[in-house]
């Protein structure tokens, strides 16, 4: 029975007139009202983010100043930030404003994709750049630090609104939080005055802590307050893979076991441990790379069409494939995940020492600085096709790529040809020289019926000659104006833990590995190879 | 990084001599890009063992690459992959302007333009033409993109035949751009041989003559007809202006002023206190208008008309209320046609909502008050669009933008052309 129109204490519309009569009524009274802003649609420019203040602990850390302070500095120039902005610096060493602005500013020159600095549009940021000196343990610094974004909003208009961007320690953070918690500072306001907080990762060591780390930042800011950032989901070519997959309709019927041979995912850095090998020793590359990069590309590959573009529907989609992909126990560990450390070797014409000898690094070391699995999706969209991921340092060259191998033709057609066509390719290359590759078989010219694999090659620097936005512009961007969509949830996070903890649960029940395995300027182990050569594949050559 | 390949400029007086200009031009980009690479080969070999037959190689190849260059023609390699951009500049001044703008957006956009002008009417036919490319090195110095700008001044007779000139300079199976920057004569022989060329028609309608109301009417007519989508600079420039304005209506307890508009309030700069004779072109306040009307679901109760005071003022419809609307003249420092403020009235249960937007040079600021009292202001740094810059923005378009077709249809409304022109309207 369809429920009645007509409003609680009215009689029951009996007759087809009182039926209409109550149903204008009733749409009269409930007319919504517009949800979305209708002016909105279409605009050219860029939406500018409300004016807020822009908070950023651990100002004087590497992060801040190699990544965060120059993305805020190209948003400024390109007009993006609001006119009423603070970027208040919080950190435990003693600066002043100008001392702080002036050091900065050396990093900006240093790290900054586009020269020279635009002298005029850095003076007007500097003017909105305030240093806080705080402990993060100091109760009162907190106290303070609440007080003083209250006189900044009145100050610089910046109305209440306020983005906690946490570039610290993972240990630094439960703490911050808490203080944050105890002074107020999640408080959302009524009519403005939005809080926000930008976690970096890693999220965690393992499923545990991850989880605890959650639920003690849950204890003070609602889920959708916080962002987790990734920052490879701001990469123009992982944005752009949502475009191709969704804004074309040719590849999402082929995008399916039906097709599709099997996924290969590459993340390969030529660097070592670079001076961090204190923080290398406690992750290694499943907790650095495989948790979280190498396993939000995949979803990203593997998930179904969302509903919308909405932060939460994409995540839904997200977490969707991560809850389905294969929970690998002692077994499927030993035969299908592969780690490896490198030794002494050469990398791009220099000499490099092996993991072992890095600064900081356990001569003894047993953490993995090379790892591959081969996984597997238990949906009906994927069951049945590897995918294979891999991630290493020392490797030959930076690169990282997702392919897309379809099956080969049912029926070999060209026999006289001198050599077999290769499988088709869909490559998409993250960096560098982003862009999308189909590798695909042409004749070779000529009287005979030869056939080639031939590369069709789309590189975003030729085509659009202009230089994509670094993946911390668009992400602080995205969070300054409240879109969460590139940013990682708390079931997310926990979803892909799920994958990666009982990988290292089961390496830490083996006997100690021989390690090192490979050697530097390589492409890993014998044994990542043998991964896909005993399946008749091989990983690409990127 | 741009490396002009021209010089000296090739002149040509034929369509194939043009095609031959561009060869050699591509050539000889070829042979020096050979020559480079093979020279960067030469260095990486000659630290390995073969050097001595990598530079005999090198020579061999630099000779004849050389040889390439000097004098060989090649099918033109069509390296333009974006758009054609033809551009139909009324004199030289012009061309030459649109030819800067041009070379300063290739980096951005990579095409293949032509610049028309008609010269001397009653000379002889015939036609000048120079041809320039610029190769762009990205960043990264691995690829390269081009962009090739062929300058043709038709005359006499073949000036009135551009279209047999543009069709087969075009690279095909790419979109034509058609950049028409002073009045496009809509009615005339010539518009009806070029526009059918077209699948973006470029213009600016705030730099029309007299009142632009005129030739915003024929060009509301040309594209709807021909399915053009037409790119008026007048409407990208007020991208600062909407942006602002849809500010206003962000905070969600004042969204329902927007169906509940009273009145729209546009003044605008003009050099004539108070435009008596009409002729301060007024495209750009009734783009404002034209866009909050369509955006917002209203519908024109009685078109734009001119009153003795100098405003012009129209009636909408939104829901089951008038929308009142006047454009008017203002004293101002800014170029004629300006827009100085735009001021949106609402009313909702009986409190007055008051949003004023104005532009400075590289700001906009926004004031609201609502029932009497401050309750915004906000400043946007948000700089004037120059001409580099709306190119750009025009040439990314390829397909119809719905909110610029919606607002062309209402300007058509509020000009009383939608079933041919009504009485009292207001063209001049």
């Amino acid at each position: 029975m369809s429920p009645s129109r007509t409003p609680a204490g009215s009689p029951p519309a009996r007759t087809a007139r009182e039926l209409r009569e109550a149903t204008i009524a009733a749409r009269r009274r409930a007319r919504p009202e517009p949800d979305s802003n209708p002016l909105r649609q279409g605009l050219r420019l860029e939406r500018v983010p409300d004016p807020c203040a822009f908070v950023l602990f651990g100002a004087t850390g590497d992060l801040a100043h190699r990544k965060v302070v120059p993305a805020l500095y190209q948003l400024w120039r390109t007009n993006l930030l609001p006119a009423q902005f603070s970027l208040v610096a919080v950190a435990r060493r003693p600066y002043t404003d100008e001392t702080f602005a002036a050091e900065v500013r050396a990093s900006v020159e240093k790290y900054s994709r586009v020269h020279p600095i635009d002298e005029e549009a850095w003076a007007e940021l500097a003017k909105r750049i305030t240093y806080h000196q705080l402990d993060f343990g100091d109760d009162d610094g907190f106290n303070r630090l609440g007080d003083r974004l209250d006189e900044l909003d009145k100050e610089r208009g910046t109305g209440g609104n306020r983005l906690f961007y946490l570039a610290t320690q993972p240990s630094q953070v439960t703490e911050i939080v808490r203080q944050m918690g105890r002074v107020g500072l999640d408080h959302e306001q009524r009519a403005s005055g939005w809080r926000r907080v930008v976690i970096e990762k890693p999220f965690g060591r393992d499923f545990e802590s991850a989880r605890h780390l959650n639920h003690e930042v849950e204890k003070v800011f609602r889920e959708s307050q916080v962002y987790r950032i990734d920052h490879y989901l701001g990469k123009e070519t992982v944005r752009n893979l949502l475009v191709f997959r969704f804004g074309n309709g040719i590849f999402e019927p082929v995008w399916n076991r039906s097709f599709v041979d099997h996924v290969q995912i590459t993340v390969a850095e030529a660097i070592g441990s670079e001076g961090r090998g204190a923080f290398y020793e406690e992750t290694g590359a499943s907790r650095d790379i495989l948790q979280n990069h190498l396993l939000q590309l995949m979803a990203l590959v593997a998930m179904e069409p969302p509903t919308s573009f909405s932060a939460d529907a994409l995540r839904d989609q997200k977490l969707q494939v991560l809850r389905a992909i294969t929970t690998p126990d002692f077994e499927h560990v030993r035969g299908n995940v592969v780690r490896g450390q490198y030794g002494g070797g050469w990398v791009q014409g220099e000499p490099v020492p092996g993991y072992r000898g890095e600064p900081e690094v356990d001569p003894e070391s047993e953490t993995e600085t090379y790892v591959a699995g081969r996984f597997t999706i238990d949906d009906w969209r994927w069951s049945g096709v590897p995918f294979y991921l891999r991630a290493g340092k020392r490797l030959p060259k930076r690169a990282t790529e997702i392919a897309i191998q379809f099956k080969e033709v049912p029926l070999r057609l060209f026999r006289d040809s001198t050599g077999d066509p290769a499988p088709n390719v869909l490559a998409m290359r993250i960096q560098p020289d982003e862009g999308i590759m189909l590798r695909f078989a042409a004749k070779v010219p000529g009287l005979g019926l030869d056939v080639r694999t031939v590369n069709m090659d789309f590189a975003y620097e030729t085509s659009f000659v202009v230089d994509s936005p670094d993946a911390y512009e668009t992400l602080i961007l995205d969070a300054l104006l409240g879109d969460a969509s590139l940013f990682t949830r708390a079931d997310e996070v926990e979803a892909a833990w799920a994958v990666v903890t009982p990988i290292i649960n089961a390496w830490a029940e083996m006997p100690a590995p021989r390690f090192p395995d490979y050697a530097a300027g390589s492409w890993g182990p014998e044994e990542g190879d043998a991964l896909m050569e005993r399946e008749g594949r091989r990983w690409r050559r990127i | 990084m741009a490396q002009d390949l021209t010089t000296p400029r090739p002149v040509a007086h034929s369509l194939a001599e043009i095609d031959s200009q561009l060869s050699k031009l591509w050539a000889r980009a070829a042979a020096a890009q050979a020559a480079a690479a093979l020279a960067e080969a030469a260095v990486v070999a000659a630290q390995a063992e073969a050097a001595a037959r990598a530079a005999a190689s090198l020579a061999a190849s630099l000779a004849a690459a050389q040889e390439l260059g000097a004098g060989a023609v090649h099918h033109v390699v069509a390296r333009t992959s974006v758009l054609n951009l033809v551009v139909l500049a009324v004199d030289e001044v012009t061309a030459e302007r649109c030819a800067a703008i041009i070379a300063s957006t290739a980096s951005r956009h990579a095409s293949r333009s032509l610049i028309l002008s008609a010269a001397e009417p009653d000379g002889e036919p015939g036609l000048e033409a120079s041809v320039e490319a610029l190769a762009l090195t990205t960043a990264a110095g691995r690829t390269e993109t081009g962009a090739e700008t062929i300058r043709i001044r038709a005359c006499g007779e073949t000036g009135l035949h551009l279209a047999s000139i543009i069709v087969p300079l075009l690279v095909h199976d790419l979109p034509v751009a058609l950049w028409w920057p002073s009045d496009p004569p809509f009615d005339s022989h010539r518009a009806e041989r070029l526009l059918p060329l077209a699948d973006q028609l470029i213009v600016d309608g705030s730099s029309w003559s007299g009142s632009g109301l005129d030739t915003m009417a024929k060009l509301a007519a040309a594209a709807e007809g021909l399915h053009l989508v037409a790119i008026d600079w007048a409407l990208l420039r007020q991208s600062r202006w909407r942006e602002a304005v849809a500010s206003v209506y962000d905070l969600p307890d004042l969204r329902p002023h927007l169906g509940a508009v009273r009145r729209i309030d546009v003044e605008y700069a003009t050099d004539d206190p108070g435009d008596s004779a009409g002729n301060t072109n007024v495209v750009r306040p009734l783009y404002h208008v034209a866009w909050l009307a369509s955006r917002l679901g209203m519908t024109v109760h009685e078109p734009l008309r001119r009153e003795p005071d100098g405003r012009r003022v129209a009636t909408l419809r939104q829901r089951n209320h008038e929308v009142e609307v006047v454009l008017q003249p203002g004293g101002s420092d800014l170029p004629a046609g300006s827009t100085v403020r735009v001021v949106i009235t609402s009313r909702v249960r009986g409190a007055d909502l008051v949003g004023e937007v104005r532009a400075g040079d590289r700001d906009v600021q926004v004031t609201v008050r609502d029932g009497g009292r401050d309750r915004i202001k906000r400043t946007y740094l948000a700089p004037r669009l120059n001409a580099v810059d709306l190119l750009s923005l025009s040439v990314q378009e390829h397909a119809a933008d719905s909110v610029s077709v919606q607002a062309m249809a209402m300007v058509h409304r509020l000009l009383g052309v939608e079933s041919g022109p009504r009485k009292g309207a207001d063209r001049g």
